[in-house]
Parts: structure tokens; C-alpha cells; sequence
């Protein structure tokens, strides 16, 4: 090891990306190419009836793509394959896809879009989860005996909360160009998180021998989720219009039509009934958690059991049952979404936790610091945590950074001045007299794990492989399917390698994201990338190291050149195994959930304008543990960005949805935060290793999304008095809490009378 | 007045455009209604500057017009004729970065990469107007930068590379330029690649463009009132001024008229002075200019603290008074502001100019007092001495947020025996109603009496009974209502002083 692990190597992506010169889908020029577009449904639910095109325009000047022009399966590959490229006879929500065009230019494209009506007959849709039969998920947890828990409680807390969609907003929408080969194959090139699932989506709509579908990923303008299934829709649409023009085909979402038709972050509401005794033990959790999967499944079933296994947040508890389901609406589909289900539920697991804190009257970072697992507890699906748990030492690391105590004294004595003053003004009027302070601050915390890699025997089941060559001119390439994103893939797992070969960062390069060329290591999410991956890498590395060696007889650094040149190329690849000790079984939801946990905790500075209930989130510590910390500046950044998602879900990403249509459907109206909306941001990182990968790296990506929100509704709460149990804190939500508790000062009711 | 001429001339479909970018003359054949934006990344295949949402939004198209930042996005290229346009492949010098490029590589300010290039450039028109030795504040970095999304970083370390450029603390350093676009080669290595604008920054026509019909609509620069009067006379030419509204109507798929009439050579339209007791800002004043311009700060200080608020440095660089008016949007920050001000805004036409109250400016949802052969010319603020004037906007984020409610407004202190009260008092909101209005009940309510408790109370009340906000895509009618009447109860509150 040449001690590269935990020194920032530079990115390798940054220099092309600050000279403009770094090549995203919408760059890429490529001669003939024509322009897609998308027919797309304006009901949620209808039955399709036919598809007119307009005698008045020319249609030798296009090509139409309906769902008979399929040549494979109208299905887009994923869990069950119930989601058409396509829709055939059935509309299930809008903006579904219903006919493609393109045309040699845009304005022909539009025009020939335009010249298409789709004759429907509307059916009754089904647009509230809460009335939603039909699922494709459902799971139950269950631990120890609920009813003695209860029995045994002393007081049971109870709670509701919901959350609504959350739109990615990468800043580079969806975009793909097809190209048909000569051999009746096809490549397509884009905006890409998971190379690989887009790869199985084209074989199988298509009905191509896999050998001939090749996916190159362009420079990926962000994903956060977002591009891990959607691409695999458009790359199909683009390689059927591919087809059927026998030319180049480029599709190009406009951020209108991004927001509309793409996936979101799951709506939930998470129901907890929780039984504590007096001196502060939880004796009994009972969580129902409901989300929204939207039309088809997806990638719902694996989103839902993440939420389902994070739900009881990470809180010692005998007695548990957790009951989840995703049912099925007639809304645009749900997917992933950095956290995968988690942030949902850990939001209504550390709220909750704060208000039992409050019926016990003791502080809740004091509960927490009692109830939070320790080495060996058990989780609710009975799994022993028997090494790298740290929800302790993030807490307390969390409460120094962040002068926890003395800054809550402080915002305490603050807020009875107000009280006080207000009770003392006694005036309150329908609503309309804010106090005589206008802002009022506070401080929140939160605590949070995430299991890294996929859920249970899932990494098992994947057998990743990655693969190192030594190059015959002596070029040293890491060859895998993670994808960089923006969060540094390309960089730590080459780092990894040299670490591991002792050659400098920068004699290691990774291989283009070409499936002709880079084997299936699976795809980019979870968290799994430095954790799984970089455990493949490294066991490569060190095979590949070790092959050389024996040849020369000397060190790897000194003597791979020469040993490339007389020996010629070496590659190694590796297979991911398993585990040791990871048991999990599935149907019951019982057994060792993930191989490790990451674990979280922040600490939220707000404050809240009484006016007008806008909240101003001003600094945030965010300390996370994730094992082994590779490059800690890259690490550092995926804490800091993936906390402002966080704050930005839980204040002002508000989507509307009106009759299973988005209406925040554009960056004017769908507001994620600037530079002045977002907080400062502390990132903290902790290393307690994780022993059984090579590198005692954990999961990061994901962690910080689960802390921020539970965080800042705390901070608020602090600040106010009043809980939010809705997301996103919007001003209109945190004013009404406000009001709410006004008029209860004032004992007024709380004026309805809306002209 | 010049002659009314009675038909337009003709107007060129693609005429030569001729401009620098990155220091290079370059001639572009395009309708000058064509994107910016797209002359660069199709016409010039600079491809630096994003797409990311084609509405000014998100910032990732910004370049610079003679060094002020933009959306390219939203500029037609009409509006560059003779100007130096400045791209992120034009930053790096002689093979040596930019110090702000160096400043992003050293803090982490790139992840994705995608918001990099627009950042940079919100960054360097920053930098480039720090007066020398002045260190940046983390919030005035912030500020410069709120017109650029970046949904990857957190911002942290995009501001603090802004500040360490600023600070002169980051070296360009000897990076080799051509390696970075070696290495940015797709990654099918032989796959078709794009035709790049040079490593240096110089522009390499591709001519991409010249084979796309884009739908571009044409654009004609009358050089005076008379021409502009003529072409309007003879129907069909939207003005455009800063494009801001004009170019994200389009975007949105609103039909184009039959072309833009581009105001930008009209100086008087630009000019501010003081004339007859009056402070008069031509139509074509920017938020920009109302933020530095010395007559505002003196005479109309409220106007200056408005345009500060609007959108972001992009928005309010090209964003201006005439079109925030013409636009008449419900929600237009300036006009609540023209409307408490007793402002008259003067417009004119081949058939002569006429000065329109601002108070009977907006008839209806979205229209105004214009003919359609009319333009608007200027805007006339009384000066008022002794006159108050609050403000206070409240949407859902500081930066890029169109107003949930709007709110000015003015009074006078009384003399003598009326000391302490206030007069003439204007209460004006906008997105409270389908226009933007004066609130007269409560101004009734106002007027002549003290802002003690007592009054604040009335006065919220009388506000909350007086409106009648809706539910739209940014906030409900209960939330409008209650928030109109506690920050009016504020001002009076903050005005009291209890
Ligand atoms: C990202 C973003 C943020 C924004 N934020 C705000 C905000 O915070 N507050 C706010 O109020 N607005 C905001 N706007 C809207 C817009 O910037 C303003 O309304 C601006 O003042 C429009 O001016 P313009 O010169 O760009 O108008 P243009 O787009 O050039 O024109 C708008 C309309 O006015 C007409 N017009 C322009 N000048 C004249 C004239 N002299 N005579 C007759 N007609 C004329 C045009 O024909 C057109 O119909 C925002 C817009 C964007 C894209
Ligand atoms: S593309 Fe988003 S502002 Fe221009
Ligand atoms: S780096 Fe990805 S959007 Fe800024």
C-alpha cells in the first residue's frame, strides 16, 4: 500500500469540466443525427384509442413510432417489467409516452409532435396513496411480541408524517443519442448512472443479441438517482426512432418536459404508535409506512424495503413491527433518489423520537444518546451489529462541533422572552400580529444509519465483477461500470488501485464507460461504489500486483513497465463473493439486512421569519462515519451537497400534483436552493473501519440525505414551538404552525375564513 | 416626431451578425431572434455553456457581454451585434488557467461539472468588478453566484474559490489547457466527437446551425422612436428589451409574433435624470442601473432596494423597468413599487406620447393601458421630499424567487399638530389580486392617524378584509391574506418604533 487511501487525489474529470471542454450527451456531435420527440399523455388514466396524424402535414419528412413498431418486448427492464417503452391500450398517468418522432431538425420534430392527437377514453384514476388498494410491495418486520409492549409502556406516543415528491434537478436533464450499426446493432451514448441496466432494457425492447447493444456514458451533468432507471426508458425510445429513421437519433428532454415525465422521490406518510416507559426505554414500535410508487413499479420494491428496514431509526427497541407497502397511483413512477426510501422514514422515525423526548421531558439528544445502538444490539430483523457501529460517537462528535447544549439553552431562554412578550401584548387578532421580535432561531439535531450496499443477500446475488489491466504499453486502467457522477468514481477507484500496486494516483486510469469494454461490477448506487467496488478493485489490484511481482521479482512500481512490454498485457478480474457471515432471508425479512452500516448525525441552525413562517437554514454540522474515508475532499463534498438536498427537502421543494399532473413543473416554480438559500455547511468525517472490506471503506453518497430534514424540523420546532410534520416545511406550513400555536396563546380560534 | 412610415421595411431571414468571442471577431449568418446560446454551442461549437433549463433559472448558459454576466439562454443574438461576448473556453490564457479555474481544481468547487462553467463565468464578472484590494464577503460572493444552480456541492467550495480568486490567492498554474481536452474525449473513443471550439477559446464555425431550422424568429433594431413607431404601426413585432419575459414565453412554447423589435439602440430609453420635479427613468433602465445609479439612490432609494431583490446578476443586468410594466405581471416587483410612488409612465406611439397614471396602468389580468402601436418610453417618479417608503418582498427562496406577496408602501410624517401621524399615504401590493393594486381601504384606514398598536391592527385587518388573493403554483389565498396584514402590522409596527 502506498498510502494513498485518505489524501485527496485530485479529481481526474475537474480539468476538462473548468475549461469546458468535458463532453456531455448534448455536446456530442454526431453527423445525420436526427431529433427526437415525445407524444406524451395528458390524462393520468385513459384508455387509448387511437393515434390520428394530421393528413395536412408532410410524413415523409418524419418518422412515427407507435407501440406495434416494437420490435422486442414493449417493456422497459427493470424489477417486473411491467412498465411499456410505450403505452399500448392503457394510459396510467400522465405524461406517459405514448408515440416518438423525429425529424432532420427541431422545428420539424415539433411540428410533426403537434401534427399527432391521441383519441382516448378517460377512466377514473386513483391519485391518493391513502385510497390506493392495489401494491406492488409489501413487507412486514416483526420483532419480539407488540401487544407485551405495549402492556408494558407507560406512555404511547403517537405520530403521523408525510412527505411529499422530490424532483432531482440535476442540472443536466435526460439526453441520449442512438446510433444504428451496420450489423443490425445498436449504440447508444448518453446521460447515464447505470450503463448496464440500460444495456438489458435495449436487448430486450429491441430483441437484440446483447452482444450487439453497446452503452458508452457520456460526461453525466448529475444523477442523484435520477438517471439509475429513466435512461434506460430513453435510450429505447431513441434507439426504436434510430431504427425506424436508419439514421442517428438524439433525444434531448427540455427541463419542462424532465420534470414533468421523470421520476421522483417517493411520497410516504409513516405512521408510528410507539410504547416508552418512564424512565425512557422504548418498549414497543408499531410503524406503518405507505409510499407512493407511482403508475409501475419500478425500482419501488427495493426503494420500500430500504424505507421499511431504516424505519425504526437506529434506536434499541425489543418489541417491533414495521408494516410497509407501495401502492400504485396513477401518477408519473417513483424511483431512486439518493437515501432510496430512507430519507422518508427516518424523517418520521427522529421527529417522532423528538416528541417522545418532549412527553418525557427529558432532552432529546439525552434519549438518543440512551436508545441509540451500541455494539451487539439487534436490529428489528435481528440482525447483531457486531462491528463498525458509531451512532454514539457521530452524536457526540455532532453536539461538540456544534456547541449543541449551550446553544440550546440559548434559543431556549430566547424563546420564553418571546413567549412572555407575546403574553404580555395579549393582543392576537386573527393572525395578522406577528410578536415584536420577527426572527426567531433554533437549533435541531438529528441522528441517522444507512446500510451500504444492497439490501441483504442483493450484493450476493449481483456477483460483481471488475476487472485491472496492465496494458501492454504499460498503461495501468481500472475497468468497471460505475459511472462518475459529480461524485468522484472515477477518481477513488483508481486511487484505490494505485493504493494498493504503490504507484502514484495518476499511473492508474479508469476505463471509458463503454459496456464493449468494462464488465458488469452493477450499478452505480447504494452507496456500494468505493464500499463493493473498490473492494473488487483492490482484490484485482492486489492479484494483478502480486502476478508481477513474482514475475520480476521486484517491486510492482519499479518494474510493471518493463514487465508489460516483455510479457505483455495482464488483466485480473474479480468476482464478488459474499460477505462473511451475511444471512439473510427474504421472505420473512429476517437476518442480517446489510453488510455494514454508515452512520449520521447533524446539527441544524435556523432561523424563522414569525412574519411570514420563511425559514432561513444557516448552518449545518454534518458529521458522518463511512468507514475508511478514501479521498477526503471528494468525501467532504458528497456530505455538503447531499446536505443542502437534504435542507432544500425539507423547506422549499415543494411538488404540487393536480389531477396526477405536476404543476410545479418547471425551475421557476419547482424552487431548489441558491447559494444564498443554502447554509454553511461543516462536514465532519468519522473512520470506525468496516473489517470485512479490503479497505474499511462504508457507504457515503447517501448517508448525509437521511439527517438534514429531521434536523432542520427540529431546528424549527426550537425556534417556534411548533412541529411540522409535514414536508417540505413550506412558509405557508410553518406559518400556520405558528398561527396555530398564536391563537392558543391568545386563546382565539384560529381564523378559516379564506375570501 | 419623425413621419409615421406606413410599412415595414423588409427584414433580412438570416443576416450576418458580427461580434468577438473570447477575443476573436466572429460573423454569424442567424434570424436575430435565434438564441445566444444556441449560435455558440451550434453556430460556433463552443459548447462550454449549458442548457439546463432554457428559462434563466439555473444559470448554467451564463457567459459574459461585455463582462456582465448573462443567460444566453435568454439573449437573441440580435442583441450582441458589436459586442464582446466571453465563454469558459475563452478563460484559460496561454496555456495557463484561470486563477478562478485554478481556485475551483484547489477547493472541490467541481463535482458533476455541469454548473461549472456558467459558475465560473457569474464568477469572474464578480471578481472582475471588485474594486482592487477590496475583500469579498461571503455573502456578496453568494449574491454574485444566486443565478447559478448547483444541485451537486452545497456551494461551499464554489465560494470559496470565488474568494480565493478574488483574494488573488489562487495561481492559474502552467495545467497543460490541451491535455484537458484531450482527456475530455467521449468515452467511445471512436465514436463521432465533436467539432470543438479551439483549445484557446477562439471560435470554430461548424455550421451546425445553418442546417437546422430551429424555428428562430427574426429580429429587426430600429435606430430611432420613429422607425420603432413605424414597425409597430404595421402590427405583428413584439419589443423586446431584456428578453427576460419575452425569451421564457417562448421557451414555454407560447407562440412567437412575427418577430422581435429589439429596443436595444434606442439610447433615450436608457436614460435617467431629473426633469420637471419629477425623476424619470427610461423604460430600458435595468435593475442593474436603478442599483447604482446615483439619482435613484438619492430620490428614489425604494426603487434601488426593489431591483436588488429581482431574480439574480443575470436577470437584473438584462431586466428592465419597461418590460416588468408591459409584462404586467400580478407579481412584477417594480409595479407595486411605480404604483405607491405615484408614478405615471409615458408612452408613446407615430401618434404621439401620452403619460398614464400607474394606478390605471393594469386594467386587467395581465394587460395594460397600451395601444398596440404604443411603446413605453418612461417612467415618472414624482419627488416627494419627506416621503417614507417601505418594502418588503416575501417568496419562497432569497435569490430567483418570483413574489408570493409584494409590498410598499409610503406615507409622510405630518407637521406640526399633526406630528407623528402619518399622510398621503399609499398602500400597494402585488400577487394579492389579478393585478397589481392600491389598497385603498386600507390606506384609509392609514391615513392621517399614528402607527401605534392600535392603528397596525385596523390597518392588517382592513388589508386582510380588502384582498383577494388565489391559490397558485407558488402559495395558497390564506397564506397570501395573513401575510399581507403581519407585514403591513411590521412596517407600521417598525415605522411606531414600539
Ligand atoms: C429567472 C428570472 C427571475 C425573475 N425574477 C423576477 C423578479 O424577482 N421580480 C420580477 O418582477 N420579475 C422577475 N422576472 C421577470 C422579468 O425579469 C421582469 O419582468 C423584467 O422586468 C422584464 O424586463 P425585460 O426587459 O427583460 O422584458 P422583455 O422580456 O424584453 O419584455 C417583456 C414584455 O414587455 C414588452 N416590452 C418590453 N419593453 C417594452 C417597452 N419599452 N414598451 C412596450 N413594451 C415593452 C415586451 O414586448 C414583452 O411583451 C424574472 C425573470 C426570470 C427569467
Ligand atoms: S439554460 Fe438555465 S439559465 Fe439558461
Ligand atoms: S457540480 Fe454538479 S451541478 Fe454543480
Amino acid at each position: 500500500m502506498s498510502g494513498l487511501i485518505g489524501t485527496s487525489v485530485p479529481r481526474r474529470d475537474a480539468l476538462a469540466k473548468v475549461t469546458g471542454a468535458a463532453r456531455y450527451a448534448e455536446d456530442l456531435v454526431v453527423e445525420g443525427a436526427w431529433f427526437g420527440l415525445t407524444v406524451r399523455s395528458t390524462e393520468a388514466r385513459a384508455r387509448l384509442l387511437g393515434i390520428d396524424r394530421d393528413p395536412a402535414f408532410d410524413w415523409s419528412r418524419a418518422v412515427v413510432v407507435t407501440a406495434a413498431d416494437i420490435p422486442g418486448e414493449n417493456v422497459v427492464h427493470l424489477i417486473e417489467d411491467d412498465q411499456p417503452a410505450l403505452v399500448a391500450d392503457e394510459i396510467r398517468h400522465h405524461a406517459e409516452a405514448v408515440v416518438l418522432v423525429a425529424a432532420p431538425d427541431p422545428a420539424t420534430a415539433r411540428a410533426a409532435r403537434a401534427a399527432i392527437r391521441l383519441r382516448t377514453e378517460p377512466l377514473a384514476p386513483v391519485l391518493d396513496l391513502l385510497a390506493a388498494e392495489a401494491a406492488f410491495a409489501r413487507y412486514e418486520i416483526a420483532k419480539g411480541d407488540l401487544g407485551a409492549g405495549f402492556a408494558e409502556a407507560d406512555l404511547i406516543v403517537e405520530g403521523a408524517y408525510r412527505v411529499g415528491h422530490q424532483e432531482h434537478v440535476y442540472i443536466e436533464p435526460q439526453a441520449m443519442v442512438a446510433v444504428p450499426e451496420a450489423d443490425g446493432g445498436i449504440t447508444v451514448t448518453g446521460s447515464l448512472q447505470c450503463p448496464y441496466y440500460v444495456h438489458a432494457a435495449l436487448a430486450r425492447a429491441l430483441a437484440l443479441d446483447p452482444a450487439r447493444v453497446r452503452v458508452v456514458q457520456a460526461e453525466t451533468g448529475g444523477g442523484f438517482g435520477g438517471k439509475e432507471e429513466y435512461p434506460s426508458m430513453l435510450a429505447c425510445h431513441a434507439a426504436l426512432l434510430a431504427r425506424a429513421a436508419g439514421r442517428p437519433v438524439r433525444m434531448t428532454y427540455d427541463r419542462h418536459e424532465d420534470i414533468a415525465a421523470t421520476t421522483k422521490r417517493h411520497p410516504a406518510v409513516v405512521r408510528h404508535r410507539t410504547g416508552v416507559t418512564s424512565d425512557g426505554r422504548l418498549v414497543a414500535q408499531d410503524i406503518e409506512v405507505i409510499m407512493d410508487a407511482g403508475a409501475y413499479a419500478t425500482l419501488s420494491p427495493v426503494v420500500l424495503s430500504r424505507g421499511a428496514l431504516h424505519a425504526t431509526g437506529p434506536y434499541r427497541c425489543p418489541n417491533v413491527r414495521v408494516r410497509a407497502r407501495a401502492v400504485r397511483t396513477n401518477t408519473p413512477p417513483n424511483g431512486a433518489f439518493r437515501g432510496f426510501g430512507a430519507p422518508q422514514t427516518e424523517l418520521a422515525a427522529e421527529v417522532h423520537l423528538a416528541r417522545i423526548a418532549e412527553a418525557l421531558e427529558v432532552p432529546a439528544a439525552e434519549l438518543r444518546r440512551r436508545l441509540a445502538y451500541r455494539e451487539g444490539d439487534v436490529t428489528a430483523t435481528g440482525q447483531v451489529l457486531r462491528h463498525s457501529v458509531a451512532a454514539i460517537d457521530v452524536l457526540e462528535r455532532a453536539e461538540e462541533a456544534s456547541d449543541f447544549v449551550a446553544e440550546r439553552a440559548r434559543t431556549a431562554r430566547a424563546r420564553e422572552s418571546r413567549l412572555l412578550d407575546a403574553a404580555r401584548a395579549g393582543t392576537g387578532s386573527r393572525g395578522l400580529h406577528p410578536g415584536a421580535e420577527r426572527i426567531a432561531s433554533g437549533v435541531g439535531l438529528a441522528l441517522g444509519w444507512h446500510g451500504a450496499g444492497f439490501t441483504g443477500s442483493g450484493e450476493k446475488a449481483l456477483a460483481s465483477r471488475a476487472a485491472i489491466e496492465l496494458a501492454g504499453d504499460g498503461r495501468i486502467r481500472v475497468l468497471t461500470a460505475q459511472t462518475e457522477i459529480g461524485q468522484g468514481a472515477a477518481t477513488v477507484l483508481p486511487q484505490i488501485a494505485a493504493d494498493v500496486l504503490g504507484v502514484p494516483a495518476e499511473s492508474v486510469e479508469p476505463a471509458p464507460l463503454d459496456t464493449a469494454l468494462i464488465p458488469n461490477s452493477g450499478p452505480t448506487v447504494a452507496s456500494r461504489t468505493t464500499m463493493v467496488v473498490g473492494g473488487l478493485v483492490a482484490d484485482a489490484a492486489r492479484d494483478l500486483r502480486a502476478q508481477v511481482e513474482a514475475r520480476a521479482g521486484g517491486p510492482f512500481v519499479d518494474n510493471y513497465r518493463q514487465d508489460a512490454l516483455t510479457h505483455g498485457p495482464t488483466r485480473v478480474d474479480a468476482r464478488f463473493e459474499g460477505y462473511p457471515g451475511i444471512e439473510w432471508d427474504q421472505e420473512h425479512y429476517r437476518g442480517d439486512a446489510y453488510p455494514a452500516y454508515s452512520w449520521a448525525a447533524a446539527v441544524a441552525f435556523v432561523d424563522v421569519d414569525l412574519d411570514s413562517g420563511q425559514v432561513a437554514v444557516q448552518r449545518v454540522v454534518a458529521v458522518d462515519e463511512v468507514g475508511r474515508v478514501v479521498n477526503p475532499l471528494l468525501a467532504a463534498g458528497q456530505v455538503e451537497g447531499g446536505t443542502l438536498q437534504a435542507v432544500g427537502y425539507a423547506t422549499i421543494e415543494e411538488m404540487g400534483v393536480v389531477d396526477g399532473r405536476y404543476r410545479n413543473d418547471r425551475l421557476a416554480t419547482y424552487l431548489v436552493p441558491t447559494a444564498l438559500d443554502a447554509p454553511a455547511i461543516e462536514a465532519h468525517l468519522l473512520e470506525v473501519p468496516f473489517p470485512d472490506a479490503p479497505h474499511g471503506a462504508k457507504g457515503l453518497g447517501e448517508l448525509p440525505m437521511d439527517v438534514g430534514a429531521p434536523a432542520v424540523i427540529d431546528a424549527i420546532h426550537d425556534a417556534t414551538g411548533a412541529w411540522v410534520t409535514e414536508l417540505p416545511a413550506t412558509p405557508a406550513r410553518v406559518l400556520a404552525a405558528i398561527r396555530a400555536l398564536e391563537e392558543d396563546r391568545h386563546g382565539e380560534p384560529v381564523d378559516e375564513g379564506v375570501p | 416626431m419623425t413621419a409615421p412610415a406606413t410599412r415595414s421595411p423588409a427584414v433580412p431571414t438570416a443576416p450576418a451578425h458580427r461580434f468577438t468571442v473570447n477575443g476573436r471577431p466572429v460573423e454569424v449568418a442567424a434570424p436575430g431572434g435565434r438564441r445566444l446560446l444556441d449560435v455558440l454551442r451550434l453556430d460556433l461549437g463552443l459548447t462550454g455553456a449549458k442548457e439546463g433549463c432554457g428559462e434563466g433559472e439555473c444559470g448554467a448558459c451564463s457567459v459574459l457581454i461585455d463582462g456582465a454576466v448573462v443567460d444566453a439562454c435568454l439573449v437573441p443574438v440580435c442583441q450582441v451585434e458589436g459586442r464582446e461576448v466571453r465563454t469558459v473556453e475563452g478563460l484559460a490564457t496561454d496555456d495557463r488557467l484561470d486563477p478562478l479555474q485554478a481556485a475551483f481544481l484547489a477547493t472541490g468547487g467541481v463535482q458533476c461539472g455541469i454548473c461549472t462553467p456558467g459558475m465560473l463565468m457569474a464568477g469572474r464578472a464578480f471578481v472582475d468588478t471588485l474594486a482592487p484590494g477590496a475583500a469579498p464577503t461571503d455573502a456578496a460572493i453568494r449574491e454574485a453566484i444566486s443565478g447559478n444552480l448547483c444541485r451537486c456541492t452545497g456551494y461551499g467550495r464554489i465560494v470559496e474559490a470565488i474568494r480565493l480568486a478574488a483574494e488573488g490567492a489562487a495561481d492559474g498554474g502552467a495545467e497543460s489547457v490541451h491535455a484537458a481536452v484531450a482527456a475530455a474525449a467521449p468515452a467511445g473513443a471512436d465514436l463521432p466527437t465533436a467539432a470543438p471550439g479551439a483549445p484557446d477559446g477562439s471560435a470554430v464555425p461548424v455550421g451546425r446551425a445553418g442546417l437546422l431550422d430551429l424555428d428562430d424568429p427574426p429580429a429587426i433594431t430600429p435606430r430611432t422612436l420613429g422607425e420603432a413607431y413605424a414597425f409597430l404601426a404595421g402590427g405583428g413585432w413584439r419589443p423586446l428589451a431584456g428578453g427576460t419575459d419575452a425569451l421564457v414565453e417562448r421557451a414555454a412554447g407560447i407562440p412567437d409574433p412575427r418577430g422581435y423589435l429589439d429596443l436595444a439602440a434606442l439610447a433615450e430609453l436608457r436614460a435617467v435624470r431629473l426633469e420637471d420635479g419629477a425623476l424619470v427613468l427610461g423604460a430600458a433602465t435595468t435593475y442593474a442601473a436603478l442599483r447604482r445609479e446615483p439619482l435613484v439612490a438619492v430620490h428614489a432609494p425604494v426603487l434601488a432596494e426593489m431591483a436588488a431583490q429581482v431574480g439574480a446578476a443575470q436577470i437584473q443586468g438584462r431586466g428592465t423597468l419597461g418590460g416588468n410594466l408591459a409584462t404586467a405581471s400580478p407579481a412584477g416587483d417594480s409595479l407595486p413599487v411605480l404604483l405607491a410612488l405615484d408614478a405615471e409612465i409615458v408612452v408613446g406611439s407615430a401618434r404621439g406620447e401620452r403619460a398614464i397614471p400607474a394606478a390605471a396602468f393594469f386594467p386587467s389580468y395581465r394587460r395594460t393601458a397600451l395601444a398596440p402601436d404604443e411603446l413605453i418610453l418612461r417612467v415618472r417618479v414624482p419627488l416627494a421630499p419627506g416621503r417614507t417608503v417601505a418594502f418588503r418582498k416575501v417568496g419562497t427562496r432569497r435569490a430567483q424567487a418570483i413574489s408570493v406577496v409584494v409590498l410598499a408602501v409610503a406615507w409622510r410624517w405630518g407637521a406640526d399638530a399633526a406630528r407623528g401621524t402619518w399622510r398621503d399615504v399609499r398602500v400597494a401590493l402585488g400577487s394579492v389580486a389579478p393585478t397589481p393594486i392600491r389598497a385603498r381601504a386600507t390606506e384609509a384606514a392609514l391615513e392621517g392617524a399614528p402607527p401605534t398598536a392600535e392603528v397596525a391592527a385596523v390597518a392588517a385587518a382592513t388589508l386582510a378584509a380588502e384582498i383577494a388573493p388565489i391559490d397558485d403554483v407558488r402559495s395558497t389565498a390564506e397564506y397570501r391574506r395573513v401575510v399581507a396584514g403581519r407585514i403591513l402590522h411590521r412596517v407600521v409596527r417598525d415605522a411606531g418604533g414600539w
